[in-house]
Parts: structure tokens; C-alpha cells; sequence
């Protein structure tokens, strides 16, 4: 879905934080969002039950404003981990530029991380998406949780990131590794956007 | 809970932004015009003849009619 519109002088990029149920995909958003400057806050779009699980998607436009004569935007998404939800993943994973993978750090959620993983490739692929090629970035989120309690990152890399790509340790609560990891996405789609070009010339 | 805004201007996000306003204008720079396919143009839509556009309601074995595919079709056969 990524744009360049040279007509209407746009860029669009669609990026999706997708993990396991509780892993914090809300809450890096919410970080994001605390941050913006009041004259760029838009309307987050959040959907929660009454205990504050996603129901259906969260969404913030990200207005970068106008970025070398374009007006730059980022849509950033997250999906309801809860495993009954499948259909809600998939529709919000259409058209995506690139996946944050929110990993939850403590140790009894390992399966929980490896199904989600397994979820969205299915997903993706069904969405047409190559898994192996899309920007992906992981986020080992709950690193403020005591140490007895989560996996070292070093078990949680070699257990899911079997693509080799960014990955950052995070505590979204505390609004650690969250920008990182935005950024370290936003260069990836970024850097696909214009590869063609580049191999081109 | 997230966080409060940071009050300063070197906030988290203008750092961000700083960071992918490079990457956007370098991306910008790399496509340029002549490097972005022309969008195709949208094939002419053939106008749908009225015979083609009238259905026949779908009927149970009673003969009695379940659907009705418009509302022109339904007015039709109540007239009748």
C-alpha cells in the first residue's frame, strides 16, 4: 500500500505492531501518541474491552508534515492478539508496508510468541505478502520485569528471529525502545520504497 | 501508563522525524518522477444493456418468489 504520489504530492506508509495477546502493541502506541506535539495530534483510534484488550484494531495517524515537497504520513495499526480474532488480523494486515513484531519477554509466554509469529506468516502469505521479504523489526518487549521472570534476549532472538532482522529490547510502559524501534521500521519500509528506483539507475 | 510529552523541542519525536525526514527525502530523490511507473488508465466501463440487467427473481418450487434482484423488477411484477 505504500504511496508516492506525485499527483497529490503524498506518501503513505501502512505499518502494523502484531504479537500475542497483553505483549504491549497498545502501549507502544500510546507512547508514540504521548509524545506527538499538540499541533500533530490527530485521533488515536483505540477499540478495548473493559479490560482494556484490544477488540478490534488501535490506529494513529502519524502527520510527519510536508517532507521535501510531500505530505508524509504514517498509519500505524496494531492487531488483537487473542487467538479467536484471526479475521481482525488479517483484514488489518491488507495492504501493510511493514510488521512490528511485539514479543512479550517473560519467559511463561514463549508459545504464546511462537504462535503469533507462526499467525501472521500464514497471514501474510494468505494477504499475498512475502514473510521472508517484508520489513520486519522485532520488539522484546518487558525488559523492566524482574530477571527471574523473562528470557534473555539472546534465547528470545535465536528463538524467533530466525530472519535476522533488527531487533531492540523495550519496556513500551516506560516509553523504552519504543522510538527506536519505530524508527528502525520506518527506515526499512522507507528503504524498500525506493530500492526499485535505486536498482534501476 | 505512557508517558507525557516531553516539553523541550529535542523531544523522542522530533529526533524521529529528523531521522525520517532524511530517509523520505532520499527515497523522494531516488524516485523521482521519471522513475515512477505511470499509472495505467482505468479500462472504459461498456455501458450494461437493459436486457442484460433484468433478472429473473429466483423462485421456490411452490413458485413462490424469494428474491428479487431490484426494486424496478418487484414493482413490475406487483403491477402485473
Amino acid at each position: 500500500m505504500s504511496v508516492v504520489n506525485y499527483g497529490t504530492r503524498e506518501i503513505t506508509c501502512k505499518i502494523v505492531y502484531y504479537g500475542p495477546g497483553r505483549s504491549g502493541k497498545t502501549t507502544n502506541l500510546q507512547h508514540v501518541y504521548s509524545q506527538l506535539p499538540e499541533e500533530r495530534r490527530g485521533k488515536m483510534v483505540s477499540l478495548a474491552t473493559e479490560t482494556d484488550r484490544t477488540l478490534f484494531f488501535d490506529f494513529l495517524p502519524l502527520d510527519l508534515g510536508t517532507i521535501s515537497g510531500f505530505a508524509t504520513r504514517f498509519q500505524l495499526y496494531t492487531v488483537p492478539g487473542q487467538v479467536y480474532y484471526a479475521a481482525t488480523r488479517k483484514l488489518v494486515l491488507q495492504g501493510v508496508d511493514g510488521v512490528v513484531f511485539v514479543a512479550d519477554s517473560q519467559s511463561r509466554q514463549l508459545a504464546e510468541n511462537i504462535e503469533s509469529l507462526q499467525d501472521l506468516h500464514a497471514n501474510l502469505a494468505d494477504e499475498g505478502f512475502d514473510p521472508r521479504t517484508i520489513p520486519l523489526v522485532m520488539q522484546y518487549n518487558k525488559r523492566d520485569l524482574p530477571p527471574g521472570e523473562i528470557s534473555p534476549v539472546e534465547d528470545l532472538d535465536e528463538t524467533l528471529n530466525f530472519r535476522g532482522v533488527p531487533h531492540y529490547s523495550a519496556s513500551a510502559v516506560n516509553g523504552k525502545g519504543v522510538f527506536e524501534t519505530l524508527r528502525s521500521i520506518s527506515t526499512l519500509v522507507l528503504a524498500r520504497l525506493s530500492a526499485p528506483a535505486a536498482k534501476g539507475s | 501508563m505512557a508517558k507525557e510529552p516531553e516539553d523541550e523541542e529535542g523531544g523522542e519525536f522530533a529526533d524521529f522525524l529528523a531521522d525520517v525526514s532524511k530517509e523520505v527525502a532520499d527515497a523522494v530523490e531516488l524516485l523521482g518522477p521519471a522513475n515512477v511507473p505511470a499509472e495505467e488508465p482505468e479500462p472504459k466501463k461498456t455501458p450494461v444493456v437493459a436486457a442484460e440487467r433484468k433478472k429473473t427473481p429466483a423462485t421456490t418450487d411452490s413458485g413462490i418468489i424469494v428474491e428479487w434482484p431490484n426494486i424496478a423488477d418487484r414493482l413490475i411484477e406487483e403491477v402485473r
